[in-house]
């Protein structure tokens, strides 16, 4: 009876121990590597941009809201290129088609890459379309958005400028 | 007597974990087929406004159409 017991309780651990860590991606932990394909076929990895500033936008052209964003973080990737910043524009769609025709109507100057079978997705924890992950210069998660309502690229402008300067 | 009322708990315990994580079973980030025009209710905002006007200011029928009102036309 006692050994049943404790196998029970020892089930109900395991149980609450996976609960806890099914949580991922946090701020202020390490931004974990990847590598995806670029729209020209090359790998780009995290790594490369070691000692900068990243921004991670993961969006869809079937998003509304990630549409809109799009022109916003174009204008804010351009004015802080020179500061040691970079954004990756992640889209998870599987059919990269629908994304390369909006690509087309909204010029996008800094790298998208395509996260086609959604692993980064699945790394970065993306619990909203879109998910802007600001990561700094020491390579950790500094700040996660979910979602896009008009407004958040006032707070990305503050979260760039204040990581630029560290 | 025991060994059902352990057999039940490991039951329940089992059926709790089932249940224990759940979260949306098509990601955000995977919904790009729900996400489609074919999958809206409404494929013409525009056009289904002007019929729930019509019902509500012609046909005095207010409701169930997801905006707010019982149909007592006081509002």
């Amino acid at each position: 009876m006692r050994q049943q017991m404790s196998s029970i309780l020892r089930y109900l651990v395991v149980t609450v121990w996976l609960l806890i860590s099914s949580a991922a991606i946090a701020a202020d932990g390490p931004a974990p590597d990847f590598a995806l394909p670029d729209k020209s076929g090359s790998t780009v990895s995290l790594d490369d941009f070691e000692g900068q500033v990243v921004l991670l936008n993961f969006w869809a052209s079937w998003c509304g809201p990630c549409r809109e964003e799009m022109p916003l973080l174009v204008e804010l990737h351009d004015r802080y290129e020179a500061l040691g910043f970079t954004m990756l524009g992640i889209n998870v769609e599987e059919d990269s088609a629908a994304a390369d025709n909006f690509l087309r109507t909204v010029p996008v100057s800094f790298p998208i890459l395509y996260d086609r079978t959604n692993s980064v997705s699945k790394l970065y924890d993306v619990i909203a379309m879109p998910s802007t992950v600001l990561i700094g210069r020491d390579g950790r998660v500094r700040y996660i958005h979910h979602g896009y309502e008009p407004g958040y690229e006032n707070d990305y402008q503050d979260q760039i400028r204040e990581l630029v300067r560290e | 007597m025991h060994k059902r009322f352990i057999s039940l708990l490991i039951l329940i315990l089992l059926g709790q974990t089932g249940c224990s994580n759940v979260e949306p079973w098509v990601k955000p980030y995977e919904r790009a087929n729900l996400a489609d025009i074919a999958m809206q209710a409404d494929r013409d905002p525009v056009s289904s406004g002007y019929i729930n006007h019509v019902r509500e200011a012609r046909e005095g029928a207010r409701g169930a159409a997801g905006g707010a009102g019982g149909g007592c036309g006081c509002n």
